[in-house]
C-alpha cells in the first residue's frame, strides 16, 4: 500500500505536518457541525421557536462550510509540491534516458518507456495527491470524534472502537482470500483479456486462411468465458468492499439502537445521543474513502515503483576517461580480449573479441543471424559496456568502455531502418549539426541523391516526415541518414548495422552509388550480409557465435579455406543462371 | 447537449444494448437507487427513533419498530450495494461481449490479408482501448447519473407529499447539483479535452521520437535540446492539470454548498411545520438527519458527467468504423479445377488518391507456373496481390480465374489462395492448434506429416511439451525462420492451388533464406505461385521473373533468358551473389 521510499521524497515532511494540522482543524470542524445541527433539532423538538435556533444554525453552517473549505485547503496546499515533484520526476527520467542510452529501451520497451513518463507520472501524481491526504485523515478524523463521544458517553464509544479493529480484520481476511483466489485465476483471465486484441492483430492471417467470418463466434464465447471468470474474480473482490460496508452501515445502526435503549432508560440526553448519532456515519468515512480509492492507490503505488526502479538504475561511470578525440588517418582503435554477457544469461554474447583497427580503414563484418554482429556494433558505438574495463584502447589509451562522450562524437549510426523524427526534412538532415546552413544542407541532400525526391515533395526541405506525417520508403529514409552523415563532416567513423538488408536489390544497388563516396577517409564498420558490400571493404571481421573466428583483409580471407570462404559459399550459393 | 445529440445521431454501439438488455438494466439502477435509500432512511429513521426514545414512552413496544427497521435499513444499504455493483459489472461485461463481436465483424470485413502494417496494429488496440471506455461509460457515467437523477425525483416526490413549495425550492437546490453543475462540468471540460489533446498528443509524438531516436540523440550529445523538448509539454500539460483539480475542488464544494442549503431548507421547513404535538416533533430529527447518505451519488454525477467527453470520442470512433461499411458483390462458385489467373488491363488507384498505382497491366498464369516479382518499393507490387485476392478491385480491366471475376469468389478465397506474407502471424496458443487453423479437420497425424514437410520435426519433438508448446504472444518463441516454416506447414494442411508469397524472407539472413525457398519450392513444387520478392536469391526457382516499375511490366522473361539478354538483370544478379568487383 505504501511505499517506503515515498517518505524519502525531499520536502515531503514539512507537508506532512501541514496537512495534519489541517485535517485536525476539519475534524473538530466535524464535531462542531454535528452538536450544531443537534442543538437545533433539539430546541425543535422541545416545540421551541424558529428564533431559537438562528445561532446553533449559523455555527452549523460556518462549521459544515469550514470542513469542505479545509478539504480545498489541503488539497490546495499540498497540489504545487505533488506538482513540483512529479514535475521533477519526469525530468530526471528524461535525463536518466539521456544517460543511459538504448540499452535503458531495449530492457523496458518503448512502449512502456513512454508510457511511464506519460501515463506513468500522472498516476504517480493521482496516488500522491490521494495517500497522504487519506491517511492523515485515517489517521486523526475517527480519534478525535471517538473522544468526543467518549466524553459523552462510553460505552458507544468503547463498541466504536471495538468494531473498528475487526472491520479492518475482516477486510483483510475476505481480502487476502479474494486476492489469492485472484491470482491463481489470473493467467487465464489475461490470456483471455489478450485474446482479443490478439485475434484482431491476427486478422489478416485469419482471412488468409479463410477462418475470419467463422472466428466471429469464437470471439463472442471467448469473451463470455472472460465475463464469467472476471464475475467470480470481482464476486470475491467485492466481499471485502460488503463487508465495510455491511459494518459500517450495521453499527450506525446498532449505535442507533443502543442510544434508543439508552434514552428510554433515561440514561441520556437527546442532545448528546443526536450528536453521536449524527458523528457516527463521520467516524467510519475515513476508512471507506479509503477502501473507495484502493485501486488508484494500489495503481499508483506500483507506477511509482516502476519509476523509481527507473531513477535508481546505475549510469555508466567514467564517460569522460578519454580527454579529447579527433579521429584522423594515424588514430588506432584496439580491442583487446573483450567479451559481453548481457546481464540476465549466464553464457557471454560476445567472447575474446581482439582486433586492430587504424585510420581510414573499412572494416565488413559477417556472420549468420544470432553470430553477434549488432552486439559488436553497439558495443564500437558506446551502446552498450564490455564485461571488464581496461580491454578497449583508443591512441594507446587504455578506456573502461567505449561509451566516451568524445569518441560518439565522432561517430554516426546508421542502423536497419534509421529512425526519422517527426520534423521537417531539414530537421532531420541536420539533426547532428542544427544550426546548419541552409546551402550545406542542400549540397548534403544531393550527395545522398535526395534531391529529386525534394522537388517532388510539395513544400521541399520543409516538408513534415516521420510517424503520422508523410511516408518515406526504407530506401528514402537510408538517404536521409547518408545526408545526415554528409553534413556532418567532422564526424570521421561510420558505423552500419546491415543497412540494407530490408532493400529491394534495385533500390540498393541504386543507394550503394550514392553511399561509397561517404565510406572514404572515414573509418567505418559496415555489419552486413549483403556479399557485394564485402569488395568495398579493406579488412573483414567473420562473426561465430559470439566469437571472433577470422579476420583479415578479403584477398587475404579468400585464399584459404577457412570460415570466410564457407559463408560465402552458403551466402551466395545462388545456382548458376549461365 | 448538441455534441450529445450529434453523437447518437447515428449510433449503433450504445443504444441499441441499452434497448437489449433493458431488464436487467432497470435492475441495476433499481438496485442503485435502492443503495442511498436504504441509507437514507436509516438515518430517517434513527432520528426518529431517538427522538421518540427521548419521550421515554412507558413501554418498548412504541420503538419496537424503528428498531427493527434500523437493523433492516442497516443491512438493507450493504446488500443492495453489493447486489448493484455485482448485477452492473455482470450487465456490462455481457454488453462487451457484444461490442467485441460486433468490432471484429466490422473490422474483418474490411482487413486485407496483405500487408497488416504495425500501424494497423495499433489503430486496432486503440479500437479495443475504446471498448473498455465505452464499458466505463455505463459504470462511471450513465449509472450515477440515471441514479442520481432518480434519487432527485423521489426525493422531491417525497417532499411534494407533504408541501409542494418546499418541493418546489428542492427541485431548484438539487436541481444545481444535479443537472446545473453537471452540464457546468461537461462545457468546462469539453472545452479543456481539446487542448488536453493537442497538448497531449505533441507530448507523445516528442517523446515516443525521444525513446525511438535515443541512439541518434545520445550521439549527437544535444543534451539540452533532449531536455527542452519535454519542457514546454510538460509545462502546459502541469497548467491544465491544475486548472483541472482546482475546479474539481471548487466543484466539490460548490455541490456540498447546495447541499447544504437543501438541509437548512428541511431542517427550517419542519422545525415550522411539524409543532402541533409533541409526537410531530419526533419527525424534525428524522428529516434535519436523512439527506445526509445522499451526498456521495449526489458528488458521482458531476464527476461521471465531466468525463463524458472522453467517452466521446470512442463512440464516435466506433460509430464511424461501422458506419461506412464496403458493398458486398452477389457471389458464385467455381467449380472446375483452377487452370488460369488472368489480369486482363488492369488500371487501378485509390478512391481518394489521384495517383494510378497499376496502367493497363496484364498477365496470365497457368496452373502450376511459378512467378516471380520484382521492383522497388511502392511500384504496386503488393496492390496486385490485393487485386488478386480481391481486397481491391480494379478501376479498369479485370482480375479472373476461370475467367470468373475474384470479386465474385471471395466466399471460395481460403480454398483457392494460400498467403506468406512478411510476418505470418502465429496466435497464442499451442503449435498444434496454431498449424491447424490451416484445416480445422486435419487429424494430429496430418498436423504432424505438415510439420515434418516443412522440416521442424525435431525442433518441436525437441520441445518439452513438444506440439502442445505455447506459442506465446506474437510468436516470440520461435525464430523468424521458424515461424515462416510454421506457417508454411498451415499452408500445406490448408492446401489451395494457389500460393501467393509476399516477401517471406525479407527478415531473414541470407543462409535462412535460402533453406527456406529451397523448403517452399519443394514443398509447393505442384501449385501455382505468385512470388514477390526483394531480391533474387532463389529466382531459379521460378518459370517466370516480372519487374513492376512505375505501375507497369518493364522487364519480363524466363530468368534464363533475362540473365542472357539483359544486361541490367545481370548486374542486379551480380551484386546479390557478391560476384562482381565494381557497382
Amino acid at each position: 500500500m505504501i511505499d517506503r521510499r515515498l517518505f524519502k521524497i525531499p520536502g515531503i515532511a514539512p507537508r506532512i505536518v501541514m496537512i495534519a494540522i489541517l485535517t485536525l482543524s476539519q475534524a473538530v470542524m466535524i464535531v462542531i457541525q454535528a452538536r450544531a445541527l443537534s442543538i437545533a433539532v433539539v430546541q425543535l423538538w422541545n416545540l421551541k421557536p424558529l428564533a431559537t435556533i438562528v445561532t446553533p444554525t449559523i455555527v452549523f453552517i460556518l462549521s459544515f462550510l469550514c470542513r469542505h473549505l479545509l478539504t480545498v485547503a489541503q488539497n490546495r496546499s499540498f497540489y504545487p509540491f505533488v506538482e513540483k515533484t512529479t514535475g521533477k520526476m519526469r525530468e530526471q527520467l528524461m535525463t536518466k534516458l539521456f544517460r543511459l542510452g538504448p540499452s535503458l529501451v531495449e530492457k523496458t520497451g518503448t512502449g512502456n518507456m513512454v508510457t511511464m513518463a506519460l501515463e506513468g507520472i500522472d498516476k504517480v501524481q493521482t496516488y500522491l495527491m490521494l495517500i497522504v491526504i487519506k491517511i492523515m485523515d485515517m489517521g486523526i478524523t475517527p480519534w478525535v470524534i471517538l473522544l468526543y463521544i467518549a466524553f459523552m458517553q462510553w460505552k458507544e464509544a468503547v463498541f466504536l472502537l471495538i468494531i473498528y479493529p475487526v472491520i479492518i480484520l475482516f477486510m483483510i481476511i475476505l481480502g487476502l482470500a479474494a486476492k489469492s483466489k485472484a491470482d491463481r485465476q489470473y493467467a487465464g483471465y489475461q490470456r483471455l483479456s489478450n485474446n482479443f486484441v490478439d485475434t484482431l492483430r491476427g486478422l489478416g492471417t485469419l482471412k488468409q486462411l479463410g477462418l475470419s467470418k467463422r472466428y466471429a463466434g469464437n470471439v463472442y464465447s471467448v469473451s463470455e468465458d472472460y465475463r464469467k471468470e472476471t464475475m467470480a474474480t470481482l464476486r470475491i473482490a467485492m466481499t471485502s468492499t460488503f463487508a465495510l460496508d455491511f459494518f459500517t452501515t450495521l453499527s450506525v445502526a446498532v449505535v442507533a439502537v443502543f442510544l434508543g435503549f439508552d434514552l428510554m432508560d433515561g440514561k441520556i440526553m437527546l442532545l448528546p445521543a443526536l450528536t453521536i448519532l449524527t458523528l457516527a456515519p463521520d467516524y467510519f468515512l475515513p476508512v471507506r474513502n479509503f477502501a473507495n480509492d484502493y485501486h488508484a492507490t494500489l495503481n499508483g503505488k506500483n507506477a511509482l515503483q516502476a519509476v523509481l526502479d527507473v531513477l535508481e538504475t546505475p549510469e555508466t561511470k567514467d564517460r569522460d576517461e578519454l580527454k579529447q578525440l579527433t579521429w584522423h588517418g594515424d588514430s588506432a582503435l584496439k580491442f583487446d580480449d573483450v567479451s559481453l554477457t548481457y546481464g540476465d544469461v549466464d553464457t557471454p554474447t560476445l567472447s575474446h573479441i581482439a582486433f586492430d583497427v587504424h585510420g581510414f580503414q573499412k572494416v565488413g563484418i559477417i556472420g549468420a543471424s544470432g553470430s553477434g554482429k549488432s552486439t559488436l556494433i553497439n558495443l564500437i558505438g558506446g551502446f552498450l559496456t564490455p564485461d571488464e574495463p581496461g580491454h578497449v584502447s583508443i591512441n594507446g589509451q587504455k578506456l573502461p568502455h567505449l561509451s566516451q562522450e568524445v569518441w560518439q562524437h565522432n561517430s554516426i549510426y546508421i542502423p536497419q531502418s534509421p529512425y526519422l523524427f517527426h520534423a521537417t526534412l531539414r530537421e532531420n538532415v541536420s539533426f547532428y549539426q542544427p544550426n546548419a546552413a541552409d546551402a550545406t544542407i542542400k549540397a548534403a541532400c544531393d550527395k545522398a541523391g535526395l534531391t529529386d525526391w525534394i522537388a517532388e515533395l510539395p513544400v521541399g526541405l520543409d516538408t513534415m516526415i516521420g510517424e503520422g506525417s508523410r511516408g518515406v520508403s526504407g530506401g528514402q529514409a537510408q538517404r536521409i541518414a547518408l545526408a545526415r552523415a554528409f553534413l556532418d563532416d567532422s564526424r570521421k567513423v561510420l558505423l552500419f548495422d546491415e543497412p540494407t538488408a530490408h532493400l529491394d536489390i534495385e533500390t540498393e544497388a541504386a543507394l550503394k552509388e550514392d553511399m561509397l563516396p561517404l565510406l572514404d577517409n572515414r573509418l567505418v564498420f559496415f555489419a552486413t550480409h549483403r556479399l557485394h558490400w564485402i569488395n568495398q571493404m579493406d579488412y573483414v571481421l567473420v562473426m561465430d557465435h559470439g566469437r571472433l573466428v577470422e579476420q583479415g583483409t578479403p584477398a587475404q580471407l579468400a585464399q584459404h579455406d577457412g570460415p570466410y570462404t564457407k559463408l560465402r559459399a552458403e551466402m551466395g550459393g545462388l545456382h548458376a543462371l549461365d | 447537449m448538441h455534441s450529445i445529440k450529434q453523437t447518437f445521431a447515428h449510433d449503433t454501439w450504445v443504444m441499441p444494448y441499452l434497448r437489449k438488455y433493458k431488464w436487467l438494466l432497470v435492475l441495476v439502477l433499481f438496485l442503485g437507487m435502492m443503495t442511498f435509500l436504504s441509507a437514507a432512511a436509516l438515518m430517517f429513521n434513527s432520528g426518529y427513533l431517538i427522538s421518540e426514545a427521548a419521550r421515554r414512552p412507558g413501554n418498548i413496544i412504541y420503538i419496537y419498530v424503528p428498531v427493527v427497521l434500523a437493523r433492516a435499513f442497516g443491512i438493507a444499504r450493504p446488500v443492495f450495494r453489493y447486489s448493484e455493483r455485482l448485477t452492473s459489472h455482470n450487465w456490462v461485461l455481457r454488453i462487451v461481449s457484444d461490442f467485441r463481436k460486433k468490432l471484429y465483424q466490422a473490422v474483418e470485413v474490411k482487413a486485407s490479408a496483405i500487408k497488416q502494417t504495425h500501424q494497423t496494429g495499433d489503430i486496432l488496440s486503440i479500437l479495443a482501448d475504446d471498448i473498455d471506455h465505452i464499458e466505463n461509460l455505463y459504470l462511471r457515467t450513465v449509472f450515477p447519473i440515471v441514479v442520481g437523477w432518480l434519487l432527485y425525483l423521489f426525493i422531491i416526490v417525497g417532499v411534494g407529499v407533504f408541501s409542494w413549495p418546499v418541493a418546489l425550492l428542492m427541485v431548484l437546490l438539487l436541481g444545481m447539483i444535479v443537472l446545473v453543475i453537471p452540464l457546468l462540468s461537461v462545457a468546462v471540460n469539453g472545452a479543456r479535452e481539446f487542448k488536453q489533446k493537442q497538448i497531449q498528443s505533441s507530448s507523445y509524438t516528442h517523446l515516443t521520437d525521444e525513446v525511438m531516436g535515443l541512439t541518434d540523440w545520445v550521439i549527437s550529445g544535444r543534451y539540452q535540446d533532449f531536455m527542452t523538448l519535454q519542457k514546454k509539454p510538460i509545462k502546459d500539460i502541469a497548467a491544465l492539470r491544475r486548472k483541472d483539480h482546482f475546479f474539481q475542488w471548487w466543484r466539490g464544494f460548490g455541490v456540498q454548498f447546495f447541499f447544504l442549503l437543501a438541509v437548512l431548507t428541511l431542517l427550517i421547513w419542519s422545525g415550522a411545520t411539524f409543532t402541533a404535538s409533541k409526537g410531530m416533533a419526533n419527525w424534525i430529527a428524522a428529516f434535519a438527519l436523512t439527506l445526509f447518505p445522499i451526498v456521495e451519488p449526489f458528488l458521482e454525477v458531476s464527476q461521471g458527467a465531466s468525463e463524458w467527453p472522453i467517452y466521446r470520442q470512442s463512440i464516435e470512433r466506433v460509430n464511424q468504423l461501422s458506419n461506412d461499411q464496403p458493398k458486398l458483390t452477389p457471389q458464385s462458385t467455381l467449380t472446375a479445377p483452377v487452370s488460369e489467373i488472368s489480369v486482363n488491363h488492369v488500371t487501378f488507384k485509390y478512391p481518394d488518391d489521384d495517383k494510378v498505382i497499376l496502367k493497363d497491366v496484364s498477365l496470365n498464369i497457368k496452373r502450376g507456373e511459378k512467378i516471380a516479382l520484382l521492383g522497388p518499393s511502392g511500384t504496386g507490387k503488393s496492390t496486385l496481390l490485393k487485386l488478386l485476392l480481391g481486397d481491391q478491385t480494379p478501376t479498369v480491366g479485370s482480375v479472373t480465374i476461370n475467367g470468373t471475376p475474384v470479386s465474385e469468389l471471395q466466399q471460395q478465397r481460403a480454398q483457392l489462395f494460400g498467403v506468406l506474407d512478411q510476418q505470418p502471424y502465429l496466435f497464442d496458443t499451442s503449435v498444434m492448434n496454431n498449424i491447424r487453423l490451416g484445416n480445422l479437420k486435419a487429424t494430429d497425424e496430418q498436423v504432424k506429416a505438415a510439420v515434418e514437410a516443412v522440416e521442424l520435426k525435431p525442433l518441436i519433438e525437441s520441445l518439452p511439451d513438444g506440439y502442445d508448446t505455447e506459442v506465446q504472444e506474437s510468436g516470440t518463441r520461435f525464430s523468424g525462420g521458424e515461424r515462416q516454416r510454421l506457417s508454411l506447414a498451415r499452408i500445406l494442411l490448408q492446401d489451395a492451388p494457389i500460393i501467393v508469397l509476399d516477401e517471406p524472407t525479407v527478415s531473414l539472413d541470407p543462409i535462412t533464406e535460402r533453406q527456406l525457398l529451397d523448403t517452399v519450392f519443394k514443398v509447393l513444387h505442384d501449385k501455382t505461385i505468385i512470388w514477390v520478392t526483394h531480391h533474387l536469391a532463389g529466382i531459379d526457382h521460378v518459370d517466370q521473373v516480372r519487374f513492376l516499375e512505375d505501375g507497369v511490366f518493364d522487364m519480363q522473361g524466363t530468368p534464363q533468358a533475362l540473365y542472357r539478354d539483359e544486361p541490367r538483370f545481370r548486374k542486379l544478379y551480380e551484386l546479390d551473389t557478391g560476384k562482381n568487383e565494381r557497382v
